[in-house]
């Protein structure tokens, strides 16, 4: 043999090898077990406030139809790879087998373009409905105008597109993140008494939860404790790894902060990382974090956590009955907000099989 | 030869120029040095030393295989993926106890290394190509084999994280005993040298005889186990594997202190001591910004100035 081909077999092999890794791998057991993941705590509208803004199919085009014959198609915006992803796609999954309702399926990797040419496939392969989980806001246009021409309904879930609702769409289901951080700031200001110094670790800069985040819980804590103080900002990418670093230096700068406020979980599981190495003790650092994660809802039974604000990604239940009622005559709201719990030391262990 | 050359026109700007692309990472990190310890409140602290050596290890760790690509005239863009499938496999494989995790780990690095250098030295493809496909296709395969992230539980595994030797913790020691091992391997071994002539002119070395296809491999497969180490260490020191995020933007970092460090980009010399340097310079910088709580794109942008100060200082070489 040429050594050429010599290496080329050799490097063929290794791969093989690496890409059979699975069948002898032994990971770790996990403790926590999975099991109500996808299924427990379905989302609960908020009461809709006086004068919202309904839609009705009257209104917005198209015809009725028995949302059990229909075909609905979903577009999911990034990778299931993390809880929210994973539970968000499950339970829009377990929603459409438990009313027997077809639901083809979609996801566009992070790629805005992707999303685009999925949303197209969806329609060109017949879907009747759509619910959609846009990764951007803009840039919508050649596909509503597609829709529109089929009076496709579309539901969009997690976060808005800029466009008009009842008119290039029909509602939109999600959380109020500004709300998100005034009620993280309302946890912070019971643990800490209302004065003290805290840090804030930012998501993703550029991105609207981080910009609403951020705005809600420095509005509320600016009104109601003027005494507490915003001492350290910085971002943590929404990742553990990232949140870690980021607390690690600011223990290491600002010995005396009293509470860190994450904007992710996984931030918050990283500052407790850091925390517990730099050899801090539960509690003694007051951490609030956003999402509602398994593994930061046992944080808060461990003390290390003192509360945690959910974003609730189960909007099965709640898409497919908007879809429902749309589709067979009646009112929906054209924003509908879901009502998040919070996690503190007095629900957590009761509820912990309720986090994602 | 060049520094001679040079040094016959503008014999003083040559000089200024060589010492700063060779030093200026020295005075970069001792101004950084007093800075911190004039106006950092509590800077001058073990712990906080510890912190700074603990975060540097795996940055210095990949850097080292960056430092050897660099000097063979080449470039590995894919150690950050390689990290995340380290982190991947790490879990895959931890069942079986910590060390044969690191060695599952270090084997995937050392596969991705060998398709690296398999593609750039026996089919020719340019290594900023080749590394770039293993970069995206290294993360690809990471979350095939991982889809999310997944906690550490073993004792041993944790112990590595947050454990040390006589205050000095296990990262350190082993980012330590690696920089000895490259620096012995490129100034003491014939590998290092026929690297260092394979860098500096590849036609010439093969004229010469040397077996250029196999040590470009090698200096490969040594960038993808070095990443490889780097994954399993931030694995245990961050307890979970998180293939989505661990090591983005590692290659940059890597590149900047292995270029800041002053080895040149043309390849055909290795500075180990700078590499050093340039990433704690990083590390430095960074930790300055983040200390005095500076907006977070003002890292980015400072990372930004400092790469372009040490391409200037660089730049009378580049001219020959």
């Amino acid at each position: 043999m040429n050594p050429l081909a010599r290496r080329l077999t050799a490097t063929t092999a290794l791969l093989t090898a690496l890409a059979l890794t699975t069948a002898c791998a032994k990971s770790e057991d996990d403790a926590a077990g999975k099991s109500s993941g996808s299924q427990g705590g379905g989302q609960v509208a908020a009461e809709p406030t006086k004068g919202a803004k309904t839609c009705t199919i009257g209104r917005y085009g198209g015809k009725k139809l028995d949302l059990e014959k229909a075909t609905v198609g979903f577009s999911q915006s990034e990778k299931e790879a993390n809880p929210f992803r994973i539970a968000e796609t499950a339970s829009l999954k377990a929603e459409a087998k438990k009313r027997g309702v077809k639901l083809l399926s979609a996801n566009a990797q992070s790629q805005f373009s992707k999303q685009i040419s999925d949303v197209q496939d969806l329609i060109s392969k017949g879907a009747d409905l759509l619910v959609i989980a846009p990764l951007n806001s803009d840039g919508w246009e050649p596909v509503l105008k597609q829709a529109a021409a089929k009076k496709i309904p579309i539901v969009t879930v997690d976060r808005k597109i800029n466009a008009k609702a009842c008119d290039d769409y029909v509602s939109f289901i999600g959380s109020d993140f500004v709300e998100q951080g005034r009620r993280a700031a309302d946890q912070m200001i019971k643990a800490t008494g209302g004065k003290g110094k805290v840090a804030i670790l930012l998501g993703t800069p550029g991105n609207n939860v981080t910009t609403e985040r951020t705005e809600g819980f420095r509005d509320r804590v600016k009104q109601k404790a003027p005494g507490l103080k915003v001492v350290f900002k910085q971002t943590g990418e929404f990742a553990r790894e990232k949140g870690q670093q980021v607390t690690e230096q600011l223990i290491q700068s600002k010995p005396d902060i009293d509470g860190i406020y994450a904007e992710n979980d996984e931030m918050g599981l990283g500052a407790v990382n850091a925390l517990k190495s730099a050899g801090k003790k539960a509690g003694d650092v007051k951490i609030v974090t956003v999402d509602g994660t398994r593994n930061a809802v046992q944080g808060v039974t461990d003390k290390w956590i003192h509360g945690v604000i959910e974003s609730n990604p189960r909007f099965g239940p709640l898409a497919f009955s908007t879809l429902d009622d749309f589709t067979s005559g009646k009112k929906v709201a054209q924003t509908i907000v879901i009502k998040d719990r919070v996690y503190t030391r007095a629900n957590a262990e009761r509820d912990l099989s309720k986090a994602y | 030869m060049t520094d001679t050359a040079a040094a016959r026109t503008a014999p003083d700007r040559a000089a200024v120029h060589a010492w700063l692309q060779a030093y200026g990472v020295y005075v970069g990190v001792a101004v950084l040095l007093l800075f911190n310890i004039a106006f950092t409140d509590h800077f001058l602290s073990a712990e906080n030393f510890r912190t700074q050596a603990v975060q540097v290890a795996p940055i210095l760790i990949v850097a080292l295989g960056m430092a050897l690509a660099i000097g063979s005239e080449g470039i590995d863009l894919s150690v950050g993926s390689v990290m995340a499938l380290s982190t991947s496999l790490v879990a895959l494989y931890l069942g079986y106890g910590p060390w044969i995790a690191l060695l599952a780990a270090v084997l995937g690095g050392v596969a991705v290394g060998m398709v690296n250098g398999s593609l750039i030295a026996f089919v020719g493809v340019q290594p900023i190509v080749a590394t770039l496909a293993l970069m995206v296709g290294g993360r690809g395969l990471a979350l095939v084999l991982l889809p999310q992230l997944k906690d550490v539980r073993d004792p041993g595994m944790r112990a590595l994280g947050s454990g040390d030797v006589l205050g000095v913790p296990y990262p350190v020691l082993i980012a330590v005993a690696l920089v000895a091992v490259v620096a012995f391997t490129v100034r003491r071994t014939t590998f290092g040298r026929q690297l260092l002539a394979i860098g500096d002119s590849r036609p010439a070395a093969r004229l010469a005889g040397l077996p250029v296809r196999r040590v470009l491999v090698y200096v490969y497969i040594a960038s993808g186990a070095l990443a490889a180490v780097a994954g399993f260490l931030a694995t245990a020191r961050l307890q979970a594997s998180d293939p989505t995020s661990l090591g983005t933007l590692m290659e940059l970092s890597a590149i900047t202190a292995v270029v800041v460090g002053g080895t040149p980009l043309s390849g055909g010399r290795v500075r180990i001591g700078g590499t050093v340097a340039g990433a704690v310079l990083i590390q430095l910088l960074t930790a300055t910004l983040v200390k005095h709580d500076l907006p977070p794109s003002w890292t980015q942008m400072a990372q930004a100035v400092v790469i372009v100060a040490a391409v200037y200082a660089a730049r009378e070489r580049g001219k020959r």
